[in-house]
């Protein structure tokens, strides 16, 4: 054991042995921090300078319904509440079972629910975006402190992964069905948050077949999968979604309309196939991952070739890629807004949209800037949600 | 259902060969049927490549070194947007690996500010959409420059404004491909010397500099061979010029449009922040040791990393660069967003004059497909030439 000597110092003297050792410790450590110093303040200069005085955010202000949801018709509106207030309650729930949130966490959280309360809260939506609050505040609660027992935690942990499970197929029924909106007027950030949730649960299935498929004993399973897995990674995302936009609808059968399906429909599909094939991948590391003992372990107790592939070599590859699939997450999540390009509007063509109105000509800035601040927000969050997630599953420590 | 039931108990589906053979049938006939139904359907779209024998009939934009005016056939328009795109990718490979070594450096570095500075930087490019990066380089910082009348000017030589950045440069003329040969004489003498005095070295085990001798033989050979060849570089500045009507042009030296530092900005800056993460992960992945050691030795900060640190780190890094090489070229395809005449652009704006669409993007997939599998060999090359090292 090595005992510790704890002396006090003031802390002056702290900080400034601190600087000593972290920022002047030789002479050229010290003309990088001057050099750095400089930097930083420059571009802190230029920033405040732009977000507190020279930018008109009201660019951004009158457009926020444009930049958010699009062409999302107007009688409809109101659909778009139940998913956020579900999402609200999962989303607190949630934290309130699996997270401690840290003083940095909860400050963070206050910051984003105020500025979202100071962009969209005029008229009914203030009211509305109370309801998620308190529904996020109240799960949030009972889950910490109203649950007793094993077996009630482990009853409410299996009710939110449930109902994160329900939470898109219950928004794309609200949103659509029953006389909603067309699929063609989704927009704004809705509609990169649907291609991406969209695009994420119906490639995870489709990549996993694939990575089975590729890892086959079998030579034309193989060839088949592994062909279409490098053809799809070979080309940029931006060629596939012109070919969703011109030739897919020639070449799917004319059931259903299928031939006859909109743009963003088109898109969706086109992002899951291409999503699929990275995700393929990933996967395979993970079955590489999984140690030979468990499938010979597995045929030991008589398992057959589909129940060892689906009950244990399957769901221990998917845990060991969990932090990779979070990163094709993120990675699809800032790509949805390839879609712009075909037109559609989203959460970037909405921005755009919004500056090429007269009155608001020469604001590129603070939209662009607005719309960056948006997808990195929620892109930054996945990834810090991931380094938890890897940590707490325990990945390469075993 | 007794036939089915005493087919697989019969010995013929118990025999495993068989079950694969019959499994992989099944499985290859319906992949055809698709791709036959697929096939059959596409004969309504036009197929053939004669087309791309026409005239192109559009202009590209002027971009340095090509001035593709339309009279040409489609396939040479095809052509100036593969040149565009190879040169973004090559230009924004080089500068991304750079500023990515840096940053990821700089994010292990002991100066506290450094490091944070570096880790901003990559959490906040990392985070956010390569295409509004792009736009926003694009229409918010180089087209508010002053125009070219107000523009800024260095010392009379370098021009900068929202209609072109303009540099001096040297065009080749005369005897340029004699010099070039001599360039490679040069090189090879160079490798020849640093490898003589390497041995040296090796045998005296006294410093013989190799790195200044191999420095010194290729610049002379390359002076004199410039000389001899009768100076076959001529040098241009750009100028200041007035067309018609009073509109003021900027013509000479090399010019680079907007679009293209805006896309190489973001690629570079995009990409550079993915290179800085997988710098510091394989810089990290070395054991302690090995900086430990080269500190014992008497190292300073600087050979430390350049001479056992990185040497070694490389080879964890190649692969996942690979990754990141890739993706930088797929995405500069997003030059269609701003308009650069990049090969998708070319090609989309040739399937929207012509029809065409499967045969124009099956050519912009080949010719992905053979940069992206030319990337993957070299590197693949470089990766099996670096050594394993550290432990």
């Amino acid at each position: 054991m090595v005992t510790r000597v704890v002396v006090q110092r003031s802390p002056a003297l702290r900080a400034r042995r601190w600087a000593r050792s972290n920022l002047f410790s030789n002479a050229w450590n010290a003309l990088l921090t001057l050099v750095t110093l400089a930097l930083i303040g420059f571009v802190a200069f230029v920033l405040v300078r732009f977000i507190f005085i020279e930018a008109d955010w009201s660019v951004v202000r009158e457009n926020r319904r444009l930049i958010f949801l699009g062409r999302f018709p107007q009688e409809h509106e109101a659909r778009i509440w139940p998913p956020i207030w579900l999402f609200a309650l999962l989303a607190g729930g949630s934290m309130g079972l699996w997270g401690r949130v840290n003083a940095r966490g909860a400050a963070a959280i206050v910051v984003s629910v105020v500025l979202v309360f100071a962009l969209l809260a005029h008229g009914a939506n203030g009211a509305r975006l109370g309801v998620a609050v308190v529904l996020a505040g109240g799960a949030y609660l009972l889950a910490e402190r109203g649950l007793r027992g094993e077996a009630a935690q482990v009853r409410a942990r299996r009710a939110a992964i449930a109902g994160w499970a329900l939470l898109l197929p219950f928004a794309v029924v609200v949103l659509v069905a029953f006389g909603g909106a067309q699929t063609s007027r989704l927009g704004g950030f809705l509609l990169n948050i649907l291609l991406a949730t969209v695009a994420i649960e119906a490639a995870l299935p489709l990549g996993v077949l694939l990575a089975l498929g590729r890892a086959s004993s079998l030579p034309v399973v193989r060839v088949v999968t592994t062909a279409y897995i490098e053809t799809v990674r070979g080309a940029p995302l931006i060629a596939w979604l012109f070919v969703a936009w011109f030739v897919l609808p020639d070449v799917l059968p004319p059931v259903f309309n299928l031939d006859r399906i909109d743009l963003v429909l088109r898109a969706m599909v086109m992002l899951s196939l291409f999503t699929g094939a990275y995700i393929a991948e990933i996967v395979r590391g993970g079955l590489q991952s999984v140690a030979p003992g468990q499938v010979e372990a597995a045929k030991a107790v008589g398992l057959g070739g589909f129940d060892i592939t689906a009950r244990i070599v399957v769901p221990q590859a998917l845990r060991a890629v969990i932090p990779a699939l979070v990163s094709q997450l993120i990675s699809l999540w800032k790509d949805t807004t390839l879609v712009s390009i075909l037109g559609l509007t989203d959460g970037l063509g909405g921005s755009e949209a919004a500056v090429s109105q007269r009155e608001f000509f020469g604001r590129q800035r603070e939209v662009l800037l607005f719309a960056a601040g948006v997808f990195w927000v929620v892109a930054y969050a996945m990834s810090r949600l991931s380094l938890r997630l890897e940590r707490s599953l325990g990945v390469g420590e075993r | 259902m007794a036939v089915l039931t005493a087919f697989r108990e019969s010995t013929l589906w118990r025999r495993r060969r068989t079950r694969r053979w019959i499994v992989q049938s099944w499985f290859g006939f319906g992949v055809a049927l698709v791709l036959l139904y697929v096939a059959s359907r596409a004969t309504r779209l036009q197929l053939g490549l004669d087309f791309m024998g026409d005239r192109a009939g559009f202009a590209i934009g002027h971009q340095w070194l090509t001035d593709y005016t339309g009279s040409e056939s489609r396939f040479n328009a095809y052509a100036v947007g593969v040149f565009n795109t190879v040169r973004l990718v090559l230009a924004g490979l080089a500068l991304a690996t750079l500023l990515g070594i840096v940053a990821g450096v700089a994010r292990l570095s002991k100066n506290w500010l450094v490091s944070r500075l570096a880790t901003a930087y990559v959490e906040i490019f990392r985070n956010t959409p390569l295409l509004i990066q792009i736009i926003f380089w694009y229409t918010a910082v180089l087209l508010q420059l002053p125009n070219l009348e107000r523009g800024v000017e260095v010392l009379d030589v370098v021009f900068l404004s929202n209609r072109a950045l303009a540099v001096p440069w040297a065009y080749p003329e005369g005897a340029f491909v004699a010099w070039l040969g001599a360039l490679v004489i040069a090189a090879a003498a160079s490798w020849l010397a640093h490898r003589w005095r390497v041995a040296t070295e090796e045998r005296t085990g006294r410093p013989a500099n190799p790195n200044t001798t191999a420095l010194a033989v290729f610049l002379g050979i390359a002076v004199v061979g410039f000389v001899a060849a009768g100076t076959p570089l001529r040098p241009e500045l750009p100028e200041r010029g007035v067309a018609g009507a009073g509109i003021q042009t900027i013509s000479g030296g090399m010019q680079v449009t907007p679009e293209f530092s805006a896309l190489l900005l973001a690629l570079v800056i995009y990409t550079g922040a993915f290179i800085a993460e997988i710098v510091r992960g394989s810089i990290q992945a070395l054991p302690r040791g090995q900086t430990e050691a080269a500190m014992a030795v008497g190292l300073g900060g600087y050979e430390r990393m350049t001479l056992v640190i990185l040497p070694q780190a490389l080879r964890i890094m190649i692969p996942p660069l690979t990754n990141q090489y890739l993706n930088l070229t797929k995405n500069s395809s997003l030059a269609v967003a701003i308009a650069y005449p990049d090969l998708v652009f070319v090609g989309r704006t040739i399937q929207n004059n012509a029809g065409y669409a499967v045969p124009v993007f099956l050519a912009i997939m080949a010719t992905y497909l053979v940069m992206s599998f030319l990337i993957s060999a070299i590197m693949n090359w470089l990766n099996r030439r670096v050594p394993l090292g550290g432990r």
